[in-house]
């Protein structure tokens, strides 16, 4: 029998919908030039007025045409970056997974490592040996955020590779490769999208937290994590800075993880 | 427009935090270890000091306390920059300006009791100009007669200073130099004991003993530095304060955040998200004061690299960046620049237009430079809240006349040394603060020949320049100096290696009770004149 689709996965289906509308749709929707000065309010942010409904920056740029191009960052990065982490993340759960013994013994060990070494450290050091920019910080958060997934997708795998059909896969003489592709791989699938829409929530953040850092996406492209770290200083004059950038971020994890629990809640019962 | 619900909250738990800090460590009731009536003028800093030594400090901080410890043959005055006498009662110059003879105080003793000599403040000279002690002033003193064979090792002292008695000092220099005396203004060249060096070695720093109006009474590595004043001072009814206390480790918001709870006398840097509402409001606007800083602040472009080896180019830049916009996203703490030399130093030139902004120039002049559409210039900076908000400025506006330019933040020791590389770094922000108050200190230190890898990180040169600038050095007539100085500076304009982008203007506050806080556009404050009336709860 198959399950109903539940509130919470609608809710959160619903919610990254509307991000993805905002990020393809933002040059129309957003009301000026990110980038550009289009304020006179330079060194005294201006508090939302009618003209700019969130405020201008102490360079004079349009708070919610900022945050609305962030969307556009801010996923970009987010489901790159959770491609790449899963890439490595499946690769290496399902060949210990599936291979067991020796190669398992070795690929986890090197998991346990890798997740004794803290992932912000981690990712600060290599984007500053690699640079700031895009594809370094899609690279980064995929080295620092496979090891749960590769060990979720192991566990999938090993109990998949003990059962009967794979078994007589095995025996009818098919290749390992084959095995893998047509059989695990498809079984352990649902799983891997659950985990997926979980830890784009958990890229967004980190690519937040490097942002506000100074380590993610280079000026003067807008990320909502350089928002709110230009608008630490104001915080205590103009705290509407980085309330929104915040509340943006907010908004996106929250869609994601309602999305991801959603479908896990509906596949557990 | 300010939310007062919330900063009256925030405050309230700002405050809270630092009531339970006090109470836990009750610095509040001991006045610091002096006297509970004593007149303690409180400060605070982010950074600590890097030396009290005076061959070693060379930067704000070291120099805010060595002229309060240490004293010089000269000294400018309490507002101005011109030379008035400290220990020297009296100097002066041969007709061709090589040979200089000073007149010292007899009356002048370290705060060991020690009168002060001639050969105190030789010893501090040849302190400076000997290799081994790594001084960063050294080339300043290489003028000296045999300042050569002395750091060579090749004579026991600099045979170009001469005392024929303890309270004469004569300096016979290789060259003519009519401001040499200004270089004996720098902290230097201040008079040093050489028995406390010779106990001391390299900890000299951390034991400073000098004839000037204050001791050094505590210094404890990143958390206060403590003076109190010198019982020996010549200067009968100076200084007025018994102490000074710098808590150092104290960042920009909480240095604000503690001289509105009174808990420091003064604050040297107002944060710049304060800074408008303390300008709206009259009574905080009146405690604040401001000077025009000496000092030139431009993104230096590589003349030796492709394509700002193109003089087009580097004017187009100068056209496309608006520096009216970028002083007031500094909140308007500054003056646009026309040129090289600041309004405040001697020799300024007011006639000197340089570049207006005009974008439409700088399309037109990046066109027929044939600038590369594709091509992303890089661009280093110091990494800080405020030298972001700059460079993105500029990105903003060079965007605007189609260039892309890409940042770069770095910390400011390497960035130092990677624009001294040559043909390294393409675009770079930078500044200069003027040491002494004459155009050489701008022109020949930082757009000379013999400055490359050193500090004309632009890899500037022009013959022309060159020459007009060795022929001004050496004339003693001021304004005929001045005059072939402006020159210089007009073709320079014209070859803009610079953005010439604006002069800061420093902004303090100091609370009602703080008297005789007097701001020296060249140097710090000094501390002798300040006095402190009763505090008051405000």
């Amino acid at each position: 029998m198959k399950a109903r689709a539940n509130a919470m996965e609608i809710i959160g289906a619903t919610m990254v919908a509307s991000l993805v509308f905002v990020a393809v749709l933002a040059p129309i929707l957003a009301p000026h030039d990110p980038t550009r000065a289009v304020a006179n309010s330079f060194g005294d942010p201006a508090g939302p007025s009618w003209a700019f409904p969130l405020g201008t920056d102490a360079l004079g740029r349009d708070v919610l045409s900022r945050i609305i191009y962030g969307a556009q960052i801010s996923l970009e990065v987010g489901i790159a970056a959770m491609a790449v982490t899963m890439t490595i993340g499946v690769t290496i759960g399902l060949g210990a997974g599936f291979f067991g013994g020796r190669v398992d013994f070795i690929l986890m060990r090197f998991t346990d490592v890798m997740l004794t070494l803290p992932a912000l450290l981690l990712a600060m050091a290599l984007v500053s040996v690699l640079g700031p920019s895009i594809r370094s910080i899609l690279i980064v958060i995929g080295i620092v955020s496979w090891t749960s997934i590769a060990r979720v997708v192991r566990a999938e795998a090993l109990s998949m590779s003990q059962r009967d059909f794979v078994v007589a896969a095995r025996t009818l003489g098919a290749p390992p490769y084959r095995l893998i592709v047509r059989h695990v791989l498809p079984n352990v699938a649902p799983t891997i999208i659950v985990m997926a829409a979980l830890g784009t929530s958990g890229t967004l953040l980190l690519d937040a937290a490097l942002s506000f850092l100074g380590l993610g996406v280079p000026p003067p492209t807008p990320s909502w994590g350089r928002m709110i770290e230009e608008a630490t200083i104001y915080f205590r004059v103009a705290p509407w800075l980085a309330t929104f950038p915040g509340l943006a971020i907010f908004y996106a994890v929250l869609g994601f993880n309602l999305l991801g629990y959603g479908v896990l809640r509906r596949r557990a019962r | 427009m300010r939310p007062d619900l919330n900063f009256a909250v925030l405050r309230a738990a700002l405050a809270m935090m630092a009531m339970v800090t006090v109470a836990g460590c009750q610095r509040a009731n001991d006045n610091f270890g002096f006297p509970p009536d004593a007149k303690v003028l409180r400060l605070a800093s982010n950074d600590d000091v890097p030396s009290l030594d005076p061959a070693a400090g060379y930067d704000t901080a070291s120099w805010t306390f060595e002229q309060a410890i240490f004293d010089t043959l000269v000294r400018y005055g309490d507002a101005d920059v011109e030379l008035h006498p400290e220990v020297a009662t009296a100097w002066e110059s041969s007709p061709d300006g090589t040979v200089f003879t000073f007149h010292l105080r007899k009356d002048v003793r370290f705060s060991t009791g020690r009168p002060v000599t001639a050969d105190d403040f030789k010893y501090g000279i040849e302190r400076v100009i000997d290799p081994a002690t790594l001084s960063k002033g050294m080339e300043y003193y290489q003028e000296i007669a045999g300042a050569a064979d002395f750091a060579a090792h090749k004579k026991p002292h600099v045979d170009g200073i001469e005392t024929p008695d303890p309270y004469t000092m004569i300096f016979r220099l290789s060259g003519p130099d009519p401001i040499f005396p200004h270089k004996l203004a720098m902290p230097f060249a201040s008079a040093v004991p050489r028995e406390v060096v010779e106990k001391w070695g390299e900890d000299f720093s951390r034991h400073v003993i000098g004839s000037g109006a204050f001791k050094l009474r505590e210094w404890i590595g990143g958390q206060r530095i403590v003076l109190e004043n010198n019982p020996n001072y010549w200067v009968k009814d100076q200084p007025h304060l018994d102490g000074i206390v710098q808590e150092l480790g104290v960042n920009g918001e909480l240095q604000w955040l503690k001289f509105e709870s009174s808990e420091i006398d003064v604050l040297e840097a107002i944060p710049p998200s304060e800074f408008p509402y303390v300008m709206k409001t009259p009574a905080l606007r009146a405690l604040t004061l401001n000077k025009s800083t000496v000092t030139t602040e431009y993104l230096g472009m590589n003349c030796q690299m492709p394509p700002f080896d193109d003089v087009r180019v580097r004017q187009a830049f100068n056209y496309a960046i608006n520096k009216e916009k970028l002083i007031a996203v500094i909140n308007g703490r500054g003056v646009v620049a026309r040129g090289v030399l600041p309004p405040n130093l001697p020799g300024y030139d007011p006639e000197v237009r340089g570049y207006d902004y005009d974008p439409v120039k700088a399309r037109a002049l990046l066109e027929q430079a044939h600038f590369p559409r594709d091509f992303k210039p890089l661009l280093w900076f110091r990494a800080d809240q405020t030298g972001e908000m700059v460079v993105e400025s500029i990105q903003q506006d060079l965007a605007l006349v189609g260039v892309n330019v890409a940042l770069k933040p770095v910390a400011w020791g390497p960035l130092l040394e990677a624009i001294r590389q040559p043909k390294n770094v393409q675009l770079f922000m930078s500044a200069w603060e003027a040491d002494f108050p004459d155009p050489e200190n701008f022109l020949s230190v930082l757009l000379s020949r013999q400055q490359f890898g050193s500090n004309n990180d632009a890899f500037y040169s022009n013959p022309e320049v060159e020459k007009l600038l060795d022929q001004a050095a050496l004339i003693s007539d001021m304004k005929k100096r001045y005059a072939i100085y402006d020159q210089a500076q007009l073709i320079i304009i014209a070859d803009a290696p610079w953005v010439f982008l604006l002069h800061p203007v420093q902004y303090v506050m100091r609370k009602p009770w703080v008297h005789g806080y007097i701001m020296n556009p060249m140097r710090p404050t000094r501390f002798e004149p300040i006095w402190l009336s009763p505090r008051t709860s405000d």
